[in-house]
């Protein structure tokens, strides 16, 4: 036979045993997926968008088809204001977020600050915290008749009126601020560690000071890592919705997503308007996310050079006690202050800013959390069981769905796989509440519709990535001759999946599963859309108490989530690295 | 190229494999016995992973027909493709692929598992395989804690374990330092010989090919250049390619000027500065009048200080290294320098005159 009798090219066969050759298991399994998925993160999307093209008239009756909504976005009396307010709060909180968090990492990777081994991860709690509960906490602590701030101020240096006030857009800035500085710490750390030191010693040789070589070496080496911190700040504190709903939007500054909240649900309900306010608010989002992965975060590797090594720390002589001192204040106003307002606050019957030893109580704690007593608020109690469930059955949805996508990008080479590659960065250039618009308009006429799969379906859909990604970056250290070698041995693809592939991912497949869980049981922006009576998540449960009744139940329920997500932390920090958190 | 193998066992026809628009294999066909140990011998990129791959069934081909016995492994023209795990192959990977998560004897008996057999006959089965590779005292030992020989002898014995009816390496010595690798080669080879499985080999070592193989194919570009036994591949390379490939060759271009009987002929130098004709083997498909190369092995040139009939050039000396068994001489000719390896009882110098002889059996003339 030679080569020239058959001609070396592509050879097609009879079409239905290429069909039953493309049958396999694992094709049919990663079809099925490809399909879901594109179904779950497409759908809702393209329905906001021709949604946002249906002009309600003026009666609520009917819809046309019109660019009406736009036309309402840029002249009505509050909309443009807020989208205004939406902007100054997120470049606020990201100035504030980035030099936290940067000279934070910085004080924690390249300085000897006393203690810092152990500092790190409290710098991180509130990254697992709400922020809706921060806000929460700092409005008692901030308010200027009832803040516990201002009153200890009054008490202790006899002043009169207010030190502080948070309810403002100021406000927001300063709790968004906060919650989000361990975003960009996360960003940055990494690479601040790994930085090669004779980089910086070479500077320092040159005569240039210790200021200076930070200022031009340091940083701008890491500067691809602040950016991409920098970014995702700003885009989540854009979604933010408990935040301005607790401080700004009762005292006039509204923002996008309070707007997009009273169109979806109070009492001038618009779906359609809010469709439109959603697709402004993502086409911003979009392109910022956008712009991060495609231009900064593929450089921000360059920056590292060998792995594992510690380089020498920076010796701050008697500044590293300053340095500790700006630590500690940070974790006191992220965590410790609010915690404690929170557990004062949840201990009286009312709440008039001045600690009343005599009238302490529990009964916030037994009107929230017990919910087979008769003075039970139901929106509490159904908040902790819903969230619960969310959490567990959401998280474990997520992670085998997240399980078979990260295979079908690594390890399979068929079409499809670039799609979905781009499909689980989607969701994450969609703030919650923009997403849970999509799914609400979707959804609203089907059975789904005021249940917890609504829910469930928006969470994973939104947030999916995270675990995908906790698992992409442990498939990519795994070498695939192991599954090779299994399937050699004779094991089927499922076989294989089972016995070597998730054994072998265990940890990545853990560290996801309990970050969703943790992102699942504090979530508010979807939920807030979604939810209908009984079906309350946690977050709204806090929602309903500080709308419809007190600051002291509120703040007993916020301890309850908050207990919650310290135990799911420890069980993070416990079984998984660090590295499992820069998504 | 002819390279049908009268019954043969694994038989591999017109492979073509494409990643994108890029043919890693084109074309190739062969065939192996059962029992021998053939190799696939190339520099990297030439396509020998994916023409064993395509073999295991680790990715679809684009054309042609692998068969193994009488089961056809895949052919897509006939839209065939049998999934790897019905193949009933061993394969050894580069990076061994021990399951990190398993003992050296879970690693092992996986296999066995996965074919239903009974508790009692894997470990039978385990303990002997695992005896014959030498792992006896690392049994329950987890694989990460087992040092680079010893994953290769985990990973061959998981290969063999369940008596495959092929084997294949990938690489399979390439990230042990040399010592180990010699001791390895001599190893895997006897344990092969002991099981009698039919194994393909890839390598781009080519003392690996030579001391192991019963058959060598040497590849490049996703082409087949030669097939033979390694005493063939070495002493008679059809073409440039595979005498710079293999071994260490004196190549000058010039032309064949007559064929005498079938297979031998008269070259005549055109590289060199002089036109000097000499006897030589002519490889398969070189005519009268065509350009060729003269391929000679250092140790087939004979330098000697006197002047007789059978010299045919002369030249002088640029350095001799005394290697004990022999000594490495560089002879400088016109602008050609000549590899020689001589005996060390010529005691040849840098700087002295030199006359080379050449035997008509082992100079060739082979195809560009
Ligand atoms: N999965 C793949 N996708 C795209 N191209 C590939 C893929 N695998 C191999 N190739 C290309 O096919 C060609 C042959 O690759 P192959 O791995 O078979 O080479 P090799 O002979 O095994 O080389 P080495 O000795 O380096 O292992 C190379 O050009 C390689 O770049
Ligand atoms: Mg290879």
């Amino acid at each position: 036979m030679t080569a020239e009798t058959l001609s070396p090219t592509r050879e097609r066969s009879p079409l239905n045993n290429r069909l039953r050759a493309m049958m396999t298991q694992e094709n049919l399994i990663t079809f099925v997926v490809a399909i879901i998925v594109a179904g779950a993160v497409i759908v809702p999307l393209a329905v906001l968008f021709v949604s946002s093209f249906k002009v309600l008239d003026p009666l609520g009756w009917d819809t046309t088809w019109g660019f009406g909504n736009y036309v309402e976005i840029v002249t009505d009396r509050i909309i443009p204001k807020a989208f205004l307010n939406t902007l100054i709060i997120s470049s606020g909180s990201t100035v504030l977020a980035t030099f936290l968090g940067v000279s934070l990492a910085w004080i924690n990777a390249r300085t000897n600050c006393p203690g810092r081994d152990y500092l790190e991860p409290y710098n991180l709690i509130p990254f697992f915290l709400s922020p809706f509960i921060g806000a929460i906490a700092w409005h008692n602590l901030g308010e200027p008749q009832t803040g516990l701030l201002n009153n200890w101020a009054r008490q202790i240096f006899g002043i009169e009126g207010a030190i502080i006030n948070v309810d403002n857009i100021w406000g927001v800035i300063w709790v968004t601020g906060i919650f989000f500085a361990p975003l960009v710490y996360l960003f940055v750390v990494g690479s601040l560690r790994r930085m090669d030191p004779s980089l910086e010693d070479s500077a320092r040789t040159t005569g240039a000071g210790l200021v200076r070589t930070t200022m031009t070496v340091t940083l701008p080496l890491v500067m691809p890592g602040i950016l991409s911190g920098a970014i995702i700040v700003f885009v989540t504190s854009a979604g933010e919705f408990g935040v301005p709903f607790k401080l700004s939007a009762p005292y006039g500054w509204e923002t996008l997503t309070t707007q997009i909240f009273s169109k979806a649900v109070g009492d001038d309900a618009n779906h359609f308007l809010g469709a439109a306010m959603s697709m402004a608010l993502g086409v911003i989002t979009v392109f910022l996310i956008w712009v991060q992965q495609r231009y900064i975060a593929p450089r921000s590797f360059t920056t590292v050079t060998g792995k594992g090594f510690r380089p020498n720390v920076l010796d701050l002589g008697r500044w590293r006690w300053l340095a500790f001192a700006y630590n500690l204040m940070f974790i006191a106003v992220a965590v410790v202050l609010p915690i404690v307002c929170l557990i004062i606050v949840s201990l009286h019957p009312v709440w008039t800013g001045k600690i009343v030893w005599a009238d302490l109580t529990t009964i916030n704690y037994v009107k929230t959390l017990f919910w087979w007593r008769p003075d039970a608020i139901a929106a509490a109690t159904n908040g902790i069981a819903n969230s619960l469930i969310l959490a567990f059955g959401g998280a474990s949805i997520a992670m085998v769905m997240a399980l078979v996508i990260s295979y079908m990008i690594h390890r399979t080479k068929g079409f499809g796989v670039r799609m979905l590659d781009f499909l689980s960065v989607v969701p994450i250039g969609f703030p919650g509440i923009v997403l849970a618009m999509g799914v609400l308009v979707t959804y609203i006429q089907t059975p789904i519709y005021a249940t917890l799969w609504i829910l469930m379906l928006a969470y994973i859909t939104r947030f999916f990535p995270y675990g995908q990604r906790n698992i992409s970056s442990i498939m990519l250290a795994i070498s695939e001759e192991l599954d090779q070698s299994s399937r050699m041995a004779g094991a089927s693809w499922f076989t294989t999946l089972w016995r070597i592939t998730i054994p072998l991912l265990k940890p990545g497949l853990f560290a996801g599963w309990i970050l969703l869980f943790i992102i699942f049981l504090r979530e508010l922006s979807i939920s807030i859309i979604l939810f209908t009576t009984g079906t309350e998540t946690l977050s709204v449960g806090v929602y309903y108490l500080t709308n419809f009744e007190n600051e002291p139940l509120t703040a007993a329920l916020s301890m309850a989530q908050t207990v919650l997500l310290l135990i799911a932390i420890y069980a993070f920090r416990r079984f998984a690295g660090r590295e499992a958190l820069t998504a | 190229m002819t390279t049908e193998t009268i019954d043969a066992y694994l038989q591999v026809d017109n492979l073509v494999k494409y990643f994108g628009n890029d043919k890693a294999v084109d074309d190739i066909s062969f065939g192996i016995p059962e029992g021998a140990f053939l190799t696939l011998l190339g520099p990297s990129g030439c396509g020998k992973t994916t023409t064993l791959m395509s073999v295991a069934g680790l990715h679809s081909i684009d054309g042609g027909r692998i068969k193994v016995g009488d089961t056809v492994f895949t052919s897509p023209k006939e839209g065939l493709f049998l999934p790897p795990e019905k193949r009933d192959i061993g394969m050894v990977f580069q990076s061994y692929a021990i399951w990190p998560h398993m003992t050296v004897a879970e690693n092992v008996a996986y296999p066995l598992e996965i074919r239903k057999m009974q508790q009692s006959e894997i470990d039978d089965r385990v303990s002997e395989v695992l005896k014959l590779v030498g792992l006896t005292d690392e049994t329950d030992k987890l694989a990460t804690n087992l040092s680079g020989g010893q994953q290769q002898r985990a990973s061959l014995a998981r290969a063999i374990v369940s008596n495959p009816r092929l084997l294949l390496f990938d690489e399979p010595l390439s990230n042990l330092d040399l010592k180990l690798r010699e001791q390895m080669r001599v190893e895997l080879k006897r344990i092969q010989n002991e099981v009698g499985i039919t194994a393909i080999y890839v390598t781009h070592d080519q003392a690996e090919a030579l001391v192991m193989s019963d058959e060598i194919i040497v590849m490049s570009k996703g082409k087949i250049e030669q097939r033979g036994g390694p005493l063939e591949i070495y002493s008679r390379p059809v073409n440039e390619y595979v005498s710079n490939f293999i071994g260490v060759a004196n190549l000058l271009k010039g032309k064949v000027i007559e064929v005498n009987e079938p297979g031998q002929g008269v070259f005549e130098l055109a590289q060199g500065g002089k036109k000097v004709k000499m006897p030589c083997l002519l490889s398969p498909g070189i005519s009268a009048g065509e350009d060729a190369v003269l391929s000679v092995r250092p140790e087939n040139v004979h330098a000697v200080r006197e002047k007789d009939d059978s010299t045919s050039l002369e030249g002088e000396v640029t350095f001799a290294i005394f290697l004990g068994s022999h000594v490495d001489c560089r002879v400088q000719w016109g602008d050609f320098e000549w590899k020689v390896i001589a005996h060390p009882r010529t005691k040849l110098k840098a700087g002295e005159k030199v006359y080379l002889s050449f035997d008509p059996e082992h100079t060739l003339a082979v195809q560009p």
